[in-house]
């Protein structure tokens, strides 16, 4: 058995034209069945209200709405589709604190520019293998920032409300190295 | 005021909904992954591209060099993070383009220039000299089209500009972030 990506649409956003053909050619060698492209985050937007699409990979950097503001407006404006889609952001940037801001827009996964085919195909495997949860609170509405647990109890649970998620958790290296590694 | 009246006092802890989405892409694509066999075809394509990143990065360059020029004479209103902005993201752009069109030593050299960019707090002169020796280097290696590493010449010029960063550190330490900003 393998996946099965002809019925999978996923809209790619991307200001720079050979970066968005080799990213498209890259997704129909995976067998994605539909693609759509645009070429910056508002024009990404109108696309993505019209065609709902289960997937969204967005370039960070465009002019004049890029990819951080997309996504905020994936996952709070009302006539976002469906503000649970994943976005998959391609940055040139690594540091923690554009990490960070990606995931607190946001963000599903992060993907650093240049990447591998394999890259781009395990952060795929993420999103459909491990989806996360989303988290609603009076600033935030995303993907849960948190992706592990860090509790160093491993006794028996009791108490009622043991499997539902603790509140979030201070950001800590841990949850950076995931968000950039997808593992 | 009393540490107790301080808790009595303190605002409701915000309360959070958690939501599971149904898996919907799960469902549409099943299981098993995809073949070595078709992830190599992919990584062949990558690797076999032929665009010219030269235009694209000449696009970057001329950015980033309009960028330096406005930093250097910088207008009533521009704040520091614009200035920095106009620098950095330009740079970013050949960090991430060079790799994917076969100019890996442009994105170990512009690296190397945005974790510069990320250290220093405020872009002063000796940062926009140094801004302008990696202009001059990434535009070298463009012009001379150096596909690939660069071989120990590649390595010598990431050395060179290293060196001016590291020096650049050790005479504005004053200039460099704070750690808790850089690491939060």
């Amino acid at each position: 058995m393998t996946y099965r990506f002809e019925s999978l649409k996923v809209l790619v956003v991307e200001d720079n034209q050979p970066m968005l053909e080799l990213t498209k050619s890259i997704l129909q060698t995976f067998g994605v069945g539909t693609i759509f492209t645009a070429t910056d985050g508002e024009q990404g937007f109108t696309i993505f209200c019209q065609s709902n699409p289960d997937m969204v990979i967005a370039d960070w950097m465009m002019q004049p709405c890029d990819g951080i503001s997309l996504t905020r407006r994936i996952r709070n404006d009302k006539r976002s589709p469906n503000p649970y889609v994943p976005v998959i952001l391609m940055t040139g940037f690594s540091e923690k604190r554009r990490v960070i801001a990606a995931r607190d827009a946001g963000v599903t996964e992060f993907l650093v520019k240049p990447f591998n085919a394999r890259d781009l195909y395990r952060r795929i495997v993420q999103v459909i293998e491990k989806p996360r949860q989303f988290v609603r609170s009076e600033d935030f509405f995303g993907p849960d920032r948190r992706r592990k647990r860090t509790t160093a109890y491993t006794g028996p649970m009791r108490r009622k409300d043991d499997d539902r998620p603790a509140m979030p958790a201070p950001v800590t290296p841990e949850d950076i190295a995931f968000l950039e590694d997808g593992d | 005021m009393p540490v107790d009246i301080q808790h009595y006092n303190q605002s409701p802890r915000r309360n959070a909904e958690f939501i599971k989405p149904p898996n919907m892409i799960k469902a549409k694509v099943g299981t098993g992954g995809l073949s070595d066999a078709i992830l190599d075809r992919a990584q062949k394509l990558l690797e076999n591209t032929t665009v010219d990143f030269a235009p694209l990065a000449e696009i970057y360059l001329a950015s980033m060099m309009k960028g330096i020029r406005r930093a250097q004479k910088p207008e009533p209103d521009d704040d520091n993070e614009f200035l920095i902005a106009g620098v950095l993201y330009p740079c970013a752009q050949l960090k991430a383009n060079g790799g994917m069109f076969h100019y890996p030593l442009v994105t170990r050299i512009a690296d190397r220039f945005v974790q510069f960019l990320e250290v220093v707090d405020q872009i002063d002169i000796d940062a926009l000299e140094i801004a302008e020796a990696f202009h001059t280097t990434i535009k070298a290696v463009i012009t001379a089209k150096i596909k690939g590493d660069g071989g120990k010449h590649g390595n010598e010029l990431v050395e060179a500009l290293n060196d001016a960063c590291m020096r650049y550190f050790e005479k504005n330490k004053h200039n460099l972030r704070q750690p808790e900003e850089a690491e939060f």
